[in-house]
This record gives structure tokens, sequence and C-alpha cells, in this order.
């Protein structure tokens, strides 16, 4: 047997005996079996101290053996703040604690407990905001003592995924109340996931006692577990964590490294309650731990918490805990009973007959911390005389002290949906109120306790939702009047201490004075109280301290208990991982069809858009040579742009053409077919957003391109209007239909020339502006005879299946005459000496057309258009800037950047929003928003390119090359 | 089963994903104007086997195509498709082909899983801008890729990267899911083969590179393999 | 998440939606004056209660109207836009030369 504090069996239902397991913690070997966390095989060994507190560095233990505290938060490799009382042990595990120096039994810096009387809530804020500057000067020292584990910047990326669930009847805890929900829906007919975050089904009823024989829990585990698992309409999650409920019942699921997205038609929240501590000095030792803590030792793990125990009772459970403590050979030192008068129940009842020491209205006032605060060594059992406040006392000796006083419910699921947690003066408990719509609650989260009434609970619970998602069986079960509701919580197990260390929150070290001093500084609302003292903000978000903060804060503010909540719930209900949120990269990426040639050409690609695009070809550090090669290729020879990433939207019907005279500025009634003409479009504000080319194939048709980046917005725009206008046509998004390239260079002709056998290429035949259909080595094309950069080009866009061949085809023909491709840089430079504007470049969300000088592309004649009536005002106004061309002489100036600022004295009147050098002109040349009384060609105006630094820009007229438009309509 | 195989690059209709195809040891023959992935190597019979459980197959270079415009539903009827009023529906016709029919005025034609009918040429051909028909053609052959994933597993595959429940219970024989997958928009047409459920995807085709990785990422938990036309013939039982 | 009942494709993930901006009546542009057609381009009305809304389902471009309550976030319901706009909307020609064929 591993541990000396195990037991044998039947107790430890999750371990197997028959399967030893080695692990570290602390460096020190330890034993344990599968099955076993990090917590019960130490506990096993006698290892109670798990980690220290966040503040004052206290030892702290298991509290709650549940996840619902930091206590056992520990740190391994690559993953801090891990559960050490969830976490099950492996072979190789090497864990150890947090928050110390040192060791974890001798912590260097624990004499930060000892200034505790300096350091009250609120100390940082009042402490360091003056002078200034302070905080900035103490924070990495504090820092450095603050926070929880470390963590590792070289841990592994793990491989996290999401995945969609969808069930008619999703039941939130496995306990008996969600078991026998499961149940009655799937036998109803209805698809049920079952969800429980431990690896086990049953809930409570491995490990809590119903009756006093101690067999009825197992007895119903077995009956309805097997059920559930042999139910073909159930699938059942264990070790899944429900960490949210969003709306129309959608839930989020983690289980390991994958988040389930679970939409359900109906959810069952069967999650049970939490067992809540008493307040009293050193209530936070190791070994002083909920009932239930003790009652999931003995019976999940098979380990004997101590050896002396004191019971301090509230209700009925807490003797069915003294019971189950005397069972594995543990002596009851005496039962502390809050209640002056304890009601007989079952199990109380049973206990009498036992001769135990039982003292009514009392409590434990202070555990005895034994050597080192390691483990709790005696208790002072002190008689209630009042609300709160214990007096006299007689020193005990113990090394185990159980708290069972009440309960809270696991709530926090439906809050995240608009549900809220209220508390009950009569219960003494949280309750739950405004569930989400098709959401049901059962079980002990809604404040049912006798186990029949659980599950019959569930069962109605089960019906309900089934009837809900449409599976109508039989009448609706019925649930018993006595619902154990009453009695289980006390309603003031809070007895602070003149001493202090009477713990509220654990997580964050707040004690009682705490949260009343920071009702005393003012803070009189739960929520001040909460952001003040930083109560329920600790890893366990309250779920061990919410109710006897409301109980406190409710008491010192004088407020009713009727108002009396805790504070705003808010998703996730644990802790999650960045990985399990980000789940796999799902970026969609779109390629040309002609993109693993430019990487075979040794492309630069670059992000434009959705697209990745070449932006120059050759290595990086060649990258200025390269664009300048390609630049003189162009206009010198023949280059080749791969530009189908050019929106394509065909426009066909009847009213095409009206259409495409509503949708953009210029006119396109008369626009004749096998021509193409401007298309600049603006929004309702006037300002532009996109610009290409239409081309009329036919009266009806028109093919229309878009900005790579604007495509799919231009298309939607197009459809809502269109939407509203009701014209006879179709708009057609054919984008990705199309692969194009734009061919351009004084050679273009004769490179062509070898492919086409059915358009005439020459001026005569085909002369600027117009569009051709036809072949292009053999591939069915359509010519475009337009051109961005100023030289003799073509278009030509070809169905993308046959882009590659089609750009196999031009290199190849292309040969002879050095063609060469060319990339976004290039044609940066080649359109901007065109003085060609990039619409979101040059342009931006609030340029109109006058500032463009675009108003060239307006057709004053039409009725309507988008952005016609804004530009009308627009136009009545003065102009406030003006887009310019602008030269720069100086050979030893700079290049400006885009968005370097344009003046005026000291004014700052535009930007700078294109410039390049220009090989072809010897000058820097480029684009830039003036005042309008700067930009007369001569004028000049400075651009500030740095701190005190200007250069001096002349207005030049554009285009700056080949002004009169020469080349590109030879 | 032989050996030899061909160099998809060799013809002018390229699929978008034949690099990765090629890469993934595939067989290509000649087939629609381009190489068609026949088979990795295996018999089209111990291929199709594994298609059971979950199976990923490329079949961009076969016919599809689209019609919109507001006289589409009418116009096909007068050549002949049977394409019924009910919206995200595949109409089945004589010839195999599927008249998947994606909005009240958009049909999507996909061709028959071997591609042996001519509906799709022949509507293309006769639907010229010239008749005064509001019945527009939609290169979708070109626009977008075509994959089939099938399988018992591929329900819960998809459920990895869409949130559209595909499974039988939800999703049935010749159902329309238009949706996000991998957070690309595409068409999803459930249409059988024989007993093996399967699923036409359809999407821009400038994404193919792209969604086959997330799908071959998503599949590899389930051990899902890629398959060629030789088992797709294989399981429609041609 | 929040389930949209789109028109064409029926329930659905909101994050498959685009919102569109509310449904206003476009005034004349030929006879509004530059302040109302200003307060149409750039005021939003931002009511309080059931307003008819523009959403897009993205996978299809598919534009419908939901009529939603802004207080609670409800979607009362979803129609497509052609059950409120009904008729060819057409534009005054200021002049003969131009005026659509």
């Amino acid at each position: 047997m591993t541990g000396r504090n195990r037991l044998s069996a039947p107790a430890g239902k999750l371990i197997d005996r028959d399967q030893p397991l080695t692990f570290k913690f602390e460096g020190q070997l330890i034993d344990g079996y599968a099955g076993d966390t990090i917590a019960s095989a130490l506990a096993a060994n006698d290892v109670w101290v798990l980690s220290r507190s966040f503040k004052y560095r206290r030892p702290r233990g298991a509290l709650t053996m549940a996840g619902q505290d930091a206590n056992t938060l520990v740190q391994l490799p690559g993953r801090p703040n891990v559960p050490a009382d969830l976490e099950p042990i492996s072979d190789g595990l090497d864990a150890s604690g947090q928050n110390y120096e040192g060791s974890l039994t001798r912590d260097r810096g624990v004499w930060i407990g000892w200034l505790h009387r300096f350091l009250p809530v609120g100390f940082y804020y009042k402490a360091f905001y003056k002078p200034r500057g302070a905080w900035k000067f103490w924070a990495p020292f504090i820092r450095a003592k603050a926070g929880l584990g470390r963590v590792s910047e070289d841990a592994p990326h793990g491989y996290y995924d999401k995945e969609y669930r969808f069930a008619d009847v999703a039941v939130v805890g496995g306990g008996p109340a969600g078991l026998s929900a499961a149940l009655t829906a799937a036998d109803a007919g209805a698809d049920v996931i079952l969800i429980d975050e431990n690896p086990q089904l049953g809930g409570a009823l491995n490990y809590a006692r119903f009756d006093a024989a101690g067999a009825v829990a197992g007895q119903e585990c077995e009956r309805l577990v097997n059920a559930v698992l042999s139910h073909n309409n159930i699938d059942v999650m264990s070790s899944t964590v429900a960490n949210g409920w969003f709306a129309d019942n959608f839930l989020s699921l983690i289980r390991g490294n994958r988040m389930f997205k679970l939409r359900a038609k109906e959810v069952v929240l069967a999650t049970g309650a939490m067992e809540q501590p008493a307040v009293f000095r050193n209530n936070d030792l190791p070994r002083v731990m909920m009932g239930s803590a003790a009652q999931r030792f003995i019976h999940l793990y098979g380990v004997c918490p101590g050896t002396r125990a004191i019971v301090l009772a509230a209700n009925d459970d807490a003797y069915g805990v003294a019971l189950d403590l005397a069972d594995a050979g543990i002596d009851i030192v005496v039962i502390a009973d809050l209640r002056e008068r304890p009601d007989a129940g079952p199990l109380s009842a049973a206990v009498q007959e036992k001769g135990w020491r039982i003292e009514t209205g009392c409590t434990v006032s202070e555990a005895l911390a034994g050597e080192g605060s390691r483990s709790v060594q005696g208790a002072v059992l002190s008689r209630i005389d009042g609300k709160g406040i214990a007096g006299g006392g007689e020193t005990l000796t113990c090394d185990l002290i159980c708290m069972s006083v009440g309960y809270a419910p696991v709530g926090q699921l439906p809050c995240h949906d608009g549900g809220q947690l209220r508390l009950d003066p009569v219960s003494s408990t949280f309750v739950l109120e405004n569930l989400p719509d098709h959401g049901h609650a059962a079980g002990s989260v809604s404040g049912t306790h006798s186990l029949d009434a659980v599950v019959a609970e569930g069962a109605r619970a089960g019906w309900r939702a089934a009837r809900a998602s449409g599976f109508d069986v039989g009448d609706e079960p019925e649930v018993p009047d006595a619902r154990g509701a009453e009695g289980c919580n006390h309603n003031w197990p809070i007895f602070p201490h003149v001493n202090g260390k009477d713990f509220v929150d654990f997580d964050e070290d707040l004690q009682v004075q705490d949260i009343l001093n920071a009702c005393a500084d003012g803070y009189d609302d739960i929520e001040l109280v909460k952001r003040y003292s930083t109560v329920g903000m600790g890893p366990s978000q309250g779920r061990h301290s919410a109710l006897n903060t409301v109980r406190l804060v409710t008491d010192a503010t004088g407020r009713s208990l009727d108002e009396a909540k805790p504070t705003t719930v808010r998703p996730p209900y644990t802790a999650e991982t960045f990985g399990v949120l980000a789940g796999r990269v799902f970026e969609p990426v779109r390629y040309t069809p002609m993109h693993h040639r430019h990487l075979e050409a040794g492309a630069q690609m670059m992000v434009a858009g959705p697209w990745m695009r070449p932006a120059y070809y050759g290595a990086p550090d060649v990258r200025d040579q390269a664009i300048r090669d390609e630049v003189a290729a162009v206009r010198i020879g023949v280059g080749v742009l791969d530009v189908s990433t050019l929106g394509g939207i065909e426009i066909r019907g009847p009213d095409a053409a009206e259409f495409l005279n509503r949708m953009y500025t210029f006119a396109y009634a008369r626009q004749p077919v096998g021509r193409s003409r401007y298309l600049m479009m603006c929004d309702e504000t006037g300002a532009i957003v996109d610009d290409g080319v239409t081309c009329r194939f036919h009266e009806r048709h028109f093919y229309v391109t878009t900005t790579s980046s604007g495509a799919s917005n231009v298309y939607r725009e197009m459809l809502w209007w269109n939407a509203q206008w009701r014209l006879a046509t179709d708009i057609s998004d054919v984008t990705n239909a199309y692969a194009a390239v734009s061919l351009a260079g004084p050679q273009t002709r004769k490179v062509l020339d070898q492919l086409t056998e059915d358009i005439d290429l020459s001026l005569e035949a085909f002369p600027y502006m117009d569009v051709r259909t036809g072949h292009v080595a053999g591939i069915p094309a359509r010519l475009l005879r337009i051109g961005f950069v100023g030289e003799l080009g073509f278009e030509i866009h070809v169905p993308s299946s046959q882009g590659e061949a089609l750009w196999d085809a031009l290199m190849s023909a292309g040969e002879q005459f050095d063609i060469r491709p060319f990339g976004l840089e290039a044609q940066r430079v080649l359109r901007l000496e065109k003085g060609h504007v990039i619409i979101g470049q040059d342009t931006d969300g609030l340029t109109f057309p006058a500032e463009a000088n675009m108003t060239w592309a307006i057709s004053r004649k039409k009725p309507f258009f988008v952005g016609g009536r804004a530009n009308q005002v627009h136009e009545s106004r003065p102009l406030l800037r003006k887009l310019v061309g602008f030269a720069i002489d100086d050979p030893k100036a700079p290049v400006p950047e885009e968005c370097h600022l344009t003046l005026q004295g000291n004014d700052i009147v535009g930007r700078v929003t294109s410039a390049a050098r220009s090989e072809a002109l010897g000058r820097i040349i480029g684009l830039a928003y003036v005042a309008p009384s700067q930009a007369e060609t001569g004028a000049t105006f400075p651009i500030k390119i740095g701190t005190n630094r200007f250069l001096e820009a002349t207005v030049v007229p554009v285009p700056f090359y080949d002004p009169d438009n020469m080349r590109q309509e030879m | 089963m032989t050996s030899v195989t061909l160099n998809p690059a060799d013809f002018t209709r390229r699929s978008p994903v034949y690099r990765e195809l090629r890469d993934a040891g595939a067989r290509f023959v000649e087939s629609f104007g381009g190489a068609i992935a026949e088979d990795f190597m295996e018999s089209a019979e111990a291929e199709a086997k594994s298609a059971a459980g979950l199976a990923l197959a490329d079949l961009s270079l076969l016919p599809h195509f689209g019609f919109k415009g507001r006289e589409t539903v009418d116009w096909l009827r007068s050549q002949g498709v049977d394409v019924g009023d009910q919206d995200n529906v595949a109409y089945r016709q004589e010839d195999g082909v599927l008249a998947a029919k994606l909005a009240p005025r958009e049909v999507l034609l996909i061709a028959d899983i071997v591609g042996r009918s001519d509906l799709c040429a022949r509507l293309a051909d006769s639907a010229s801008i010239e008749e005064e028909v509001e019945a527009f053609p939609v290169p979708r052959g070109d626009g977008y890729f075509w994959f089939l994933v099938l399988g018992e597993s591929a329900p819960a595959m998809f459920a990895k990267i869409c949130g559209v429940d595909l499974r039988s219970s939800s999703f049935g024989e010749l159902e329309i899911a238009q949706t996000s997958v991998a957070r690309m928009n595409v068409v999803i047409v459930r249409c059988d083969l024989g007993e093996t459920p399967a699923y036409h995807v359809l999407g821009d085709v400038a994404s193919a590179s792209y969604l086959w990785a997330c799908l071959l990422d998503a599949m590899e938990e389930f051990d899902g393999r890629l398959i060629g036309h030789g088992a797709i013939r294989h399981l429609a039982g041609l | 998440m929040k389930i949209i009942h789109c028109p064409l494709n029926g329930p659905r993930n909101i994050s498959e939606f685009v919102y569109g901006g509310e449904v206003v009546d476009m005034p004349d542009p030929a006879s509004a004056s530059d302040a109302e057609w200003a307060d149409h381009v750039f005021l939003e009305n931002n009511t309080r209660g059931v307003v008819r809304e523009w959403w897009l389902h993205v996978a299809t471009a598919y534009w419908f109207i939901a009529e939603r309550d802004t207080a609670n976030e409800e979607i009362v319901r979803t129609y497509p836009s052609s059950d409120i706009f009904k008729e060819r909307v057409t534009f005054a020609a200021p002049d003969e030369e131009q005026g659509t064929s």
C-alpha cells in the first residue's frame, strides 16, 4: 500500500490499486495510484501543505477537494496554477508549490504575514498614489511578490482545437439530478448530452452520505449511472467543464485541449451546490477543510484525512461527515453544532446513538497551528454568545477540522445569460432567479437537498426539457413537497477574532476586518467592495467567499437582506487557457492560380487584403535593385503583373447600364459595346470608395473590375442597393473565376502576337480602351486594352483553372524579349509616374472627387448616383485640401514617406500619400494633400520628415511621365 | 492498375490543388481537359473501402456551372432541368446531374460523379446573352473548387470547422448548407454514394489550398485519407 | 452566440451575418435640402424598441430584413427585403440626354 494514510477498499472508488504511479512534488518522489489527484496522493503520504497563500504566504492545503479554491494551485513545468485537487497524477509528473522563496515549508517571504496590520485593504491605493511616480518605483517589487505561478516562456505550443456539438437537451452536471434528468429526457426520445467536470458520473452520490447506514448513495449511483451509460440517446461528456452559457443556449465546454461549442434546444442545470466555509481564526490551516472535502478524501481516494477530528456542524449532513470519519477510523473529538437546538435529522439521530460528544450553540473560535503551520493541531471550542460572538473557550487537541455549515448553489453558469443569484433570508443561501429561456434547474442548485426530491426534480426537469424540444411523452413527473431546502445553511457562521486571520476569501487572503474596512472606507455596495478589497477576484471567483461576503456587507451597511446579491457573474466559470480560446487558426488565405510560379521566380510575397501577392522578384538584400529592374523592364521591354486579385463582377440584364449609372459616378448608358470606361464609386457621404473599369461586351452585359481589396464590399453594396431599387439586372461576383495578367511595355504586342489568332492586336483594329474576347494561347480570354502603368498594355482575363497555363505561355513567348514579371512595388512606382491614384492609399475615408481632381469622372447629367447629392454639397463649399503632384529635385534629399505631414506656415494642411524616386524622371515624385492655395503648379510647400527636418517640394503637373499619354496609345 | 502517371502541368486546365495531390502521391489520368487523380497507387476497391471511415477527393476539374437571374428557374425548366421551388435543396436529374437551388434566382449544376452528362456544357452554350432571357451563366467551374468528403466520420470532422449540424439526423440527402467552413464561405451538398455518406464542398477557388489543408488537419483524428476518382466510381457502382 | 433565422438559409449563428444598418427612407435627392441630406447620411435614429434592420448572410451574400428590439436584442422576425421593396425605383431624369434608355 502506498502512503501511510491510505484506507483499504472499498474506500477510494476512483483509484486503481493495481496501478501504482510515482511522481515528484517539491523534488521528492511520491507514490500514488492511477486515479489519484496530486492532492490526494500527497495526503496519502501525509503531505498536507500544497502551496502558500497569495498575500501572507501562509501554508495552505486542500479546502474543498473540488477545485473551488486557490489553496491547491501548484506549478507544473510550463503550466502554472494547476489545481492539485483536480489534476490527476501520472508517472514522471513534476509538481511544486507556489508563492514561496526558499522552500515550501520554510518560506523566506513569510515575514510579510507579520505585516498584515500594515497591509490593510486598499493599502496599495492609499500608499502609492503619491508622490507622483511612487507606484512606478514600487510596482516591480510588489509585482515580484504578488501573482500566482510562473508562466514558462518556452513552453511548447500545444495542439488546441474546437468542435461544435448539438443536442435537444444538454444536462450540465452528472449528479443524481442530472443523471435523472438525462434519463427522463432520453427516454422521451430527446438527443441528450450530459456534461460533468469530473471523470466519474454520480456527483455527490460518490462521496456524500444520505442515510445512517451509508448504503443509499452507492445504490442510487449504480442504478442511475448504469442506466445513463447504456442509453443510446445519451452522449456522456465527462472530464468536461461547462464554462459559459451564452445567448440561445450556446454553451462553451472544455475538455483537455478542445473547446466544444454546444448548441442545445433546452438546457438542464444540475450543477449542484458547493459547501461553504465557516469563518474563524486560522480557518485556513491545512486540514481545516469542508466536511465534503474529507468525504471526498475518504470515498474517492481512500485517504484518511486525520486521526482526531472536530466537526463544525450546522446541518444534518455534518453528522453524515462524522459517521464517515468514524468509519474511516477517525476519533470524533467533538461535534460543535452552531445551532442552539438542532433539528433532528436521520443522520444526527444515528450519531446520537454513538455517544460522541456533541456541543450545541458552540463553535470553533480558533484553530491552533502545529509546527510551521503545516497542519492544524488543536482548536478552541467556544460558546456562541450572540451573533458571531464566541466567548470563553476550551482548548482541544485535533488534527482535522471539518466544516459543514451550509451550501451555495453552483449557479454561475445561467448568470452568464441573464440569470441572477439573490440571498434568500429564509434559507440563508443564494437562490437562482431569471433562468435563461429554455433553461431548467434541478437538484441542489435550486436548493433541493433530500435525495428522493433531487432525483424527482431531475426527472421533472428532464421531462420538461424533452417536451419543450418536441418530445412529449407521459405525464409530468411529480416532485415531493419535502425538498430538504431548509435547515442546510446557518445564517451567520462568522466568528471574527481580535487577532484576525479569520479568512473570508482564501484566494485573496482577505479577513473579516478587510471586508468591514472596505465598507467603512465608504464602499458600501458589494460591487465596490469587490473592486476595493479584491474579494472574489481570485482564481475561484468567489465560489467559497461570495456568500459570507454578502452576509458581512449586508450587515455592515445595514441593508435589507431582500436586496442582497453577490457581484455580477461573468464567464468563464473556471480558468481557461489562451490555447483553448484560440483553437486552430482559421484565416483564409487567397492565392492566385499563378502563386507557385511567383514563388518559383523568387518573388517576395506580401499580404494584400485577403491575397498573397508578389512585392518584387529577388532576394530581400537586392530589393531596391530588383524593383528598379522591374520598372525598367516595363518602360523599355515588356513586363507582366499578376492582377488576378482584381474584383470581377458581371452586370447583366435590361437595366445593366442604368444600374451602373446609379452605382458609379460616370455615365454608362451610351458606352459603346466593345469599349471600356473608367469607374469611380462613392459612398453616400460622397467619399471615393473604389474604382475600376467596366467593359461592355453587350448592350445588356458589363464586366466590371474593382480594386483587389474592395471586391467583396463593392459586391455587397451593389446587392444592397438593388434590393431596394429592384432593377432588372443580375449581379454576379466572378472574381475567383478569372485569372488576369497585365502585360505592359513597348514589346507587349510582339509577345501577344505569337499567342493570339482570333484577335487583331494592331492599333487600328484594337485601339486604346477597347475590349475584345478571343483566345490567348488557346485559352478563352477577355482582352482589355488599358494600362495603369502608362505603357502599351493589355489586361488578359482567362478562366482561373487556366491561369497558370496562360502565365506559362506568356513567359515562354516573352523569353526572347526578356519578359520580366513585376511586383506591386514596381507597379506603385510605374503608376505614380503616371499620376494615377490608388484608392485607399491616395484617398482616405473622407476624400471626395473634387479634392482628388477626379471631378472629370462625374457625370452631371444623371438624375441620381450614390454619393452624387453629397458631392453637390461638397462642391458648393470651399475646398479645404487638394491632392497635388510634387517633385523634389535635390539629389541628396531622402524620399518622403507616406503620411509625412505637409505644412502651411505652422499649420498641418495634409500629408504625403505616395512618393518614390523615379529613375525615368531623375527626381523624387509624389502625391500629397496641400492647402488649395498651395496647389498651383510651381508653388512650394514644406514636408515635415522628422523633428525639425523639412523638405521643400514643388507642385508639378501630373502625369509626371509621358504627360501626353503617347506611350500607352502606341 | 498501372503506375504510369501524367504531369498535371502539361495541361492548360489545372486543379487548384494539383500540387497537393501530386505531393500526396496521386496517379493522374487525363480527363475533362486536365489531369485528375485516379488513385493513390492503390486499387479503387481498397481506396473505396477506406472511404467508409473518412476520405477526401478533389473533383475540381469535373463540370460544375451556375446560372443566375430572375428567369433562371423557368428557363432551366424549359430546358428540361427538373428544379423544384424549395431553396437549399439539390434536385437530382435523370443523368445524375444535381441542380442545386442556392437561391430563388440561382442554381448551381454539378455533374454526375463521373461527369458523363453533357448537360452543363449544353446549357452553358445555349444560355447566350443574345437570348433575351434573364438566366445568366456563372462560371463556377473556374470560380469554385469542388471537393468531396466521404465517410461515416464526415459529420464529426465537419463539426470541428463548421457551425452547421451536418449529422444525418439533421442534414439529409440532397440538402444544401451554404455556410462558413474554417471561416470561408462554401456550399455543402449532401449526396451519398451508395451507402457512404458524401458531402460535396464547393467554394472560392483562390482559397482551395487553404481549405484543403484545414480539411486534412481536421481529418487526422479520424484517420481520414485521400482517394482518387477510381474509388469514387467504385463507390457509386459505376 | 445568438441565432438569426435567415429567410433563405434558416437558423444560423450570428457570426454568419453582417449588420447593414437601419432600414430608412432616402429623401428625394432632387428636393431635399443640404441639411436634410446630411441628416440622412450622417445621423442614426438609434431608436429604443423594435427597429427594422438590414442583415446580410455572408456565405450567400443575401440581404434581408430583421425586426429587432434594441432594448433586449430580441430578433422579433426576419423576412426577405422584397416584402417591403416591391417596386422598381426610378429617379426623375433632369434632362433628356442621359435619361435611362
